[in-house]
Parts: C-alpha cells; sequence; structure tokens
C-alpha cells in the first residue's frame, strides 16, 4: 500500500503542497493531533479545479502556486520569548531499519542529507549556539561529533558516515543518557535541546527508560522526535513529557518534504515556556574590531605570531578568533554580527494583508519592485472573482498595515523569508510623523 | 517542459554569459553634500556617476542599472521608475521600454539609448527629489535612509532575478519557481540559497555614501537584517565613502565580500569608480581586490543607540545595552536579569562592618564624631 500511494503523491504535489492523499502510517494518520494535519486525508485535488474562461487551468493553478507561497507566510508573528542561546544534541538512527527504501534514496542517505542541511540552517538561525552528534547503531550510542560551535566539524563527521552501512538495533535510552551527559555541563542560561531522528519501531534498551524520562525532565532537557516510520508509543510519552505537555514536539513523516519540513522546524530557537525555567542572566561582552599590524606580533591565546587578529576592547589583548574569552581579563569577545543574526526572531516583520478590490485603486504598481498590479476592474465583477481561491489576494496586492504601501506576493515572500525588512517602512522618515499623516505620504513616494 | 528549457538554457550558457545587475544607492543626505561642497559638488558627483553606469552598460548588451537614492527623510527609486511620467500603464518590466517618446533635446539624437535614458531620468527623479525636500524636513534631520534603500534594492534584485531565471528558463527557474510551487513549509534556505554559477543574474550593490556613523545607528537592526539577506544570497555590497565613517557598511563590505574604498580625494571620484567598482563578481575572482583589512565591528545598543564597543547582552534575547538596563528588567524581552558580577565594589563590605563595629561602641545615637581616633 506504501508503495503505490507514494508515487500518487508525487504526482500530485506538483501542483498542491496542501493536499496530498497519502496514509503509510495509519496508526500516524487516526492520532495525528501533531503536525500535519486530517484534512489531508479527504481532500480531493482535481475538484479544486475549474477552467477559467479560455478553457484552461492556468489561472487556477497560478492561484493555487500564489496560495501555497502565501500560506507559509501566515506564521505567527508574536515576539516571544526564545531561547536563542541554544544546546542541541542531534541524535541520528543508525540501525537496520534506516536501510528502508521507503524515503528515497533510503532513509539512512536521506537523513544524513538532510542532518548536514539542518546543521547549516541551524548555525544560521543560531549562531551562538552549540551542536552535538550521536548516532545509535547496534544497541550503542556512538559519538559522531563533539559539543562545538563550528559547523564543518559536524559537517565533515556526518559526511563520514556515508559510505557506512546501518546495523544492528537501536537503543533510545543509551542515545538519551548520552545526550544528557553531553548536555549535562552547559550554562543554565541557555537551552538544553535533544533531536532524535528515529527510524525504527522499537528502542532495544539495557534498562528502564521511565528512569532516563524522568531524569531528563529534572535536567530540563526537551527532546524532540522526529519518526519515520510509524508513531511509537514511548517516543509520544518522551517528548509529551519533557516538553511540558505539548504534544506538538513528536512528528511522523510523511514523505521527504515532510520529514525535511519537522527537521528544520527545530532550527527556529524554542519558545521558553516559564520565565523560571532558565535563569538569566546579563552578560558583559566586548565587541573588538579587527586590525592588521605591520609586524607579526603573538597572540594572548595561543602564544603564536600572527598579523592579523582581534583586539580586546576591554584590555586590548590580542585573540586570534571569535567568539572567544579574553585569555587575560576574562570578558567574552564575541562579533556583533554574530548576535545581528537572530534579531529577526526577537522583531518579527508582521505578515501582510489581503487587499480587496474596494482599497486596490491607491496603487498601480508593487511599492518594493515596481511590478505592476492588474487594474481594477469593474465594480460588478467583483464578486466573480473574490473567494475564486481561499488564502490569495484577489488584487494580488498585500498591505502593510504599518505604512500602508501595497506590494506583490514575491516581494511579500521576500520581505518576511529573507530580508525581514519592509521596504515601505524603511523608506521613510520615523514611523512617528508617518502616522500622523498616512495618506500623503503615500502619494509622495510613488510621485518622487 | 524540462527538457526544453534544458536545451534552451544549455544554449545560452554556451554562447552568452550572465549579465549583470548594478544597483546604485546614492546617498543624497544634503547636510553631507553640502560639507562636501568645495572638493565634489552633488552635481559633478552625478555625473561622474552616470559616467560609471554608462561603462557598466557598455559591458555587455543585457547589463542591467538600477539607482535609488537614499535622502535624509526617505528613500526614493531614481531609475527605473514605474509611474514615470504616468507612462506605467504598458510597462512590461524592461526597463528600456518605459522611456519618453517625445521630448528628447535635439542635441542628444546620436546617443546610445539606453544611456540616454538612464541619464534624463536620473537627474529628473533627482531634481524633483530635491525639489519635494522641504526646509522642515532639513533641520535637525542629518541621518540617511539606508535601510530603506538596501531593502528596496533588494527588492527589485529579486524580482529581476526572477524575472531573468523564468525568461532563460534553467536551473534557477526550477529553484525560484518550482520551488516556491510546491509549497514546501522551510524551503527558503533552499530556494534562496544562491549557488555562485554563472548562469544566473549576477547582481550587486554600490553604496556612494557620504554620512557618518553616528546617524545611522536608529537603523542598526534593519541595516544588519538587508546585510544577512545580501550574504545569503551571494550578492557583495561594495562601499564608496566619500567623507565621513560608518561602521555597518564596513561590516557589510567584511560580511559580503565586497570592496570598502575610503576616498582621500573625493575629486577623483570617477577614477575610484572605474578603478575599483567596475569588475563584476566573475572578473572580481581574478582580481586582488581593494578593500579593508581592518574592519570595525561594533554594535549599537538598544537603549541609547549608541555605538559601543563593550555592551551589556541579555542572554534570552540577545539584545545589547550600554549600561545595565533600569530594574535590571531587558527593555526587549521583559526578562528580569540577573548582573552578575557587575558594579559589585568587594573591598565596600567588610571596611562597612568594621565601621558599624566601632560607632556602635563609641555612640549609639549616631552622631556625628569630627574627629575620630584612629583605631587600634
Amino acid at each position: 500500500m506504501a508503495d503505490s500511494d507514494e508515487e500518487y503523491v508525487g504526482d500530485v504535489t506538483e501542483d498542491e503542497d496542501d493536499l496530498q492523499v497519502a496514509g503509510r502510517d495509519k496508526i500516524g494518520m487516526r492520532k495525528r493531533k501533531q503536525r500535519g494535519g486530517q484534512e489531508w486525508e479527504l481532500s480531493r485535488t482535481w475538484e479544486t479545479l475549474v477552467e477559467g474562461a479560455d478553457g484552461t487551468i492556468n489561472s487556477t493553478v497560478e492561484g493555487l502556486l500564489e496560495a501555497g507561497k502565501r500560506k507559509r507566510l501566515l506564521k505567527d508573528t508574536t515576539p516571544l520569548q526564545r531561547g536563542i542561546i541554544r544546546h542541541l544534541i542531534l541524535v541520528l538512527d543508525l540501525s537496520q531499519s534506516m536501510s528502508e527504501k521507503d524515503l528515497r534514496p533510503t532513509r539512512y542517505l536521506l537523513t544524513l542529507r538532510y542532518a548536514q542541511e539542518f546543521v547549516r540552517e541551524f548555525f544560521e538561525q543560531n549562531p551562538i549556539s552549540q551542536l552535538g552528534v550521536l548516532g545509535l547503531r547496534d544497541g550503542l550510542a556512538i559519538r559522531i561529533s563533539d559539543m562545538s560551535g563550528n559547523p564543518t566539524e559536524h559537517l565533515t563527521a556526518i559526511q563520514a558516515l556515508r559510505p557506512q552501512d546501518p546495523k544492528g538495533l537501536p537503543s533510545l535510552q543509551n542515545g538519551l543518557e548520552m545526550a544528557r551527559g553531553a548536555l549535562f555541563h552547559t550554562p543554565s542560561h541557555g537551552t538544553r535541546e535533544v533531536l532524535v531522528i528515529f527510524g525504527s519501531l522499537l528502542s532495544s534498551d539495557p534498562g528502564d527508560i521511565h528512569q532516563t524520562i524522568s531524569t531528563l525532565i529534572s535536567d530540563k532537557v526537551r527532546v524532540r522526535i522526529v519518526g519515520l516510520a510509524a508513531q511509537v508509543a514511548i517516543c509520544r510519552e518522551l517528548c509529551t513529557k519533557t516538553n511540558g505537555g505539548d504534544e506538538t514536539a513528536y512528528g511522523v513523516a510523511l514523505n521527504e518534504q515532510h520529514f525535511r519540513e519537522l527537521m528544520m522546524d527545530v532550527t527556529t530557537p524554542p519558545a521558553s515556556y516559564s520565565q523560571k525555567q532558565t535563569a538569566s542572566s546579563l552578560l558583559m561582552m566586548g565587541f573588538p574590531s579587527r586590525t592588521v599590524e605591520s609586524n607579526p606580533s603573538l597572540c594572548a591565546c595561543h602564544s603564536k605570531p600572527s598579523r592579523g587578529g582581534y583586539l580586546c576592547s576591554r584590555c586590548g589583548s590580542k585573540v586570534c578568533s571569535l567568539p572567544a574569552e579574553c585569555p587575560s581579563c576574562g570578558l567574552t569577545l564575541i562579533l556583533s554580527t554574530h548576535l545581528a543574526r537572530s534579531y529577526h526572531h526577537l522583531f518579527p516583520l508582521i505578515n501582510w494583508v489581503e487587499v480587496p478590490w474596494r482599497r486596490a485603486s491607491q496603487s498601480t504598481a508593487c511599492f518594493a519592485c515596481g511590478l505592476p498590479f492588474p487594474a481594477v476592474p469593474p465594480e460588478d465583477q467583483w464578486q466573480v472573482t473574490e473567494n475564486q481561491t481561499k488564502g490569495m489576494s484577489v488584487s494580488s496586492r498585500y498591505e502593510c498595515t504599518v505604512c500602508k504601501n501595497h506590494f506583490c506576493i514575491d516581494c511579500d515572500l521576500f520581505s518576511h523569508e529573507v530580508v525581514h525588512n519592509c521596504p515601505g517602512c524603511q523608506s521613510r522618515t520615523n514611523h512617528r510623523e508617518l502616522d500622523a499623516q498616512p495618506a500623503n505620504s503615500d502619494g509622495m513616494d510613488m510621485a518622487a | 517542459m524540462n527538457t526544453v528549457d534544458a536545451s534552451e538554457h544549455y544554449e545560452l550558457g554556451a554562447t552568452d554569459l550572465a549579465p549583470s545587475l548594478l544597483t546604485i544607492i546614492l546617498d543624497t543626505n544634503p547636510h553631507a553634500w553640502a560639507a562636501l561642497e568645495d572638493s565634489l559638488p552633488l552635481s559633478k558627483a552625478v555625473a561622474n556617476i552616470l559616467v560609471f553606469i554608462n561603462a557598466h552598460l557598455a559591458c555587455n548588451y543585457a547589463n542591467e542599472v538600477a539607482v535609488v537614492a537614499s535622502h535624509s527623510q526617505k528613500a526614493a527609486w531614481l531609475y527605473p521608475l514605474s509611474s514615470y511620467k504616468g507612462e506605467s500603464a504598458d510597462r512590461d518590466g524592461d526597463v528600456s521600454m518605459n522611456a519618453p517618446n517625445g521630448g528628447t533635446p535635439a542635441t542628444q539624437t546620436n546617443k546610445y539609448r539606453p544611456f540616454r535614458l538612464v541619464e534624463e531620468q536620473v537627474n529628473r527623479n533627482l531634481k524633483d527629489l530635491l525639489d519635494s525636500t522641504s526646509s522642515e524636513d532639513l533641520r535637525g534631520n542629518t541621518s540617511t535612509m539606508l535601510a530603506g534603500a538596501l531593502t528596496l534594492a533588494l527588492s527589485n534584485i529579486n524580482r529581476r532575478t526572477i524575472a531573468w531565471a523564468e525568461e532563460h528558463g534553467g536551473a534557477d527557474l526550477k529553484d525560484t519557481a518550482g520551488e516556491g510551487g510546491t509549497g514546501s513549509g522551510t524551503a527558503p534556505s533552499n530556494r534562496y540559497a544562491a549557488d555562485d554559477n554563472d548562469e544566473r543574474l549576477q547582481s550587486r550593490i554600490l553604496i556612494v555614501s557620504v554620512s557618518g556613523s553616528g546617524d545611522s545607528a536608529h537603523q542598526y537592526i534593519p541595516v544588519m537584517n538587508s546585510i544577512f539577506a545580501c550574504q545569503r544570497l551571494h550578492i557583495p555590497i561594495d562601499v564608496c565613502k566619500l567623507s565621513g565613517d560608518a561602521v555597518f557598511l564596513q561590516q557589510a563590505c567584511d560580511a559580503t565580500k565586497g570592496v570598502y574604498m575610503a576616498l582621500s580625494e573625493p575629486r577623483g571620484l570617477l577614477q575610484y569608480l572605474m578603478m575599483a567598482f567596475l569588475p563584476d563578481q566573475r572578473s572580481r575572482r581574478h582580481l586582488v581586490l581593494p578593500t579593508r583589512v581592518d574592519v570595525d565591528f561594533r554594535a549599537a545598543c538598544f537603549c541609547h543607540r549608541r555605538v559601543v564597543d563593550v555592551g551589556f547582552v541579555c542572554s534570552i534575547c540577545l539584545s545589547i545595552f550600554c549600561e545595565p538596563p533600569p530594574g535590571n528588567i531587558c527593555l526587549t524581552c521583559g526578562t528580569s536579569l540577573d548582573p552578575g558580577d557587575y558594579g559589585v565594589k568587594p573591598a565596600l563590605l567588610p571596611r562597612k562592618k568594621k565601621k558599624k563595629k566601632r560607632v556602635n561602641g563609641a555612640s549609639a545615637a549616631g552622631t556625628p564624631m569630627s574627629t575620630p581616633t584612629p583605631g587600634p
């Protein structure tokens, strides 16, 4: 059953992402409270296609594309308190069940590939966090790479797994205990997380895994699991208990795409549930500038002669790389660009709203890129085009609610996913003045 | 469909190199230009930049250019402008198509058309922009809208990249449109991760900057966001600094591997532009680029917008403060913070105790003693 359904999914998802007909794991389907949804089970993708006036389905397909783009934008923009200094252990299942070919090319190879992508994306989003990688093979937990903040170390370690074969049975308990040990010494102001990629339906453990779970809870380690086969009761219990009753921490991958989504979700810093959970502190940090000297001098950290380096902003000793702790005065030295990378989590760009035809006439082209919008049709046709496709704007315009400018879907996507700035809001003086006269300045920008 | 696209794409790659898109951000802050009046007036600088643009357009017939003004109170397009002379109705997105048909001075009829279009539009739009600046706008406002200009420039680059990939099919179309179409929830890294192959539109940004750094500190976060976007898209930011010194622009060049030049002699602007900033990414691989080796990595604090080199960082949200925030409550996320050992004077405590003992022994009322006798 699994195989035939798979191919079908492949065909359908060419056009529509949210309408998938697959059901590989019955258990997962029935109980899916977590990510993924019941609405997928019975959706007849062909019925949503409506022929356009010219007899083709182009317009519908385009609408669906746009709705798909839009859908992933509509995320929650509440500025949650997030743990940005993270300590995460990635646990990969390397047991024989990973040689299954239901995910192509095999579960094993796909997992390694996604693990490498995960490492890159993780450090992109969490530049001052630490990561370690473990593997579960032959009933043992093996160390693949140690906790460190350097992505290339992890990437080469994961790459080195490629020629090996998955074998034996996995032991979830051993993996968790080793992860707990690795996270034990981490400072309390960071998060402690474990992400398990689990392809098996069993775990051969040396002892009582429930005891491990309770020690994980007392150590404030949060475990998230991505299952590749079907839902497993102990995984579910583990995730729910260590995440304070949150069931979304456990997800079972339906297909390759869904697997990737589940993994990449973890790269976003997790929200802190209570302020007491982590002891927060004010850290004094220095932002040193890079210098190049005419003559080599010894660096304070390794006593090696070098010409370039960073001078500690408090005591002036030279260190050769950042982030580091100043060897002489103990000040934490960091690149401000490392910190600045995560600021878009702090100040998320608010979602833009769809513009009905009624208000569409005030703009003719996208404010940011100048793409002309479709002209406003006569009033009697408004109803026809309305509610043609859900999730997209009828007038192809999206409005920033702060600066009231209109943008096209591509700029909407680009602004929210890449730049994290609103082109309209940033292009004008300051918000206090603007709020007083929004309409006026809008006209000015277009005219200038 | 794929086979057709692939063949078309292959032919293109074999015969033709991808064009490059140069986006120039011109800082038109009137205060800074007034200070430069003696050595390089704005009109002369614009003339030099136009020559530079022409040189860029002449390198490859398909090269494109865009100019954004980063003015003191807003950022605005100088070229191309969609609402130019009300001709936006039949514009098809091609930059050379929205030209005015009439009103060309007779002397310019022999000029290469793309040169003339850019020159006319830039001059006219710049004039409009300066005319629309009132004296109220200028009073006490010495900043420039760099973040807005960068965001506008990036939006345009995004638009042109998508458009170019759609016109020419091939691998990039699959990345941008195809990936977007399948609507994967977390594809942005894939979708926007630019491979530095030669087959995509090569974009770069040149900032001609005159304002100092203190002015742009309030835009720290949006500017940094734009810089990271450029870094992700492999768009180098070149900076040609005519006066002042900007902290964040140095970081921008360093992060995106662009060229940073602070001109010692602003009058030689054209020569600097031609020699240092004309080569595109493909040529730059073979050149030794003039750039800074020492980079200012200071950050702006969130509380007073000061540029600091030692700051206090909230461990929850990584906000930077120049001094411990009042009440030790983070101003961004509201967490109450443990200030640690900062500001604690270790010598005070034992000395106080010592004093207390003596005071207790001498006078219980606590009257000040004029000349305390030295203790034993």
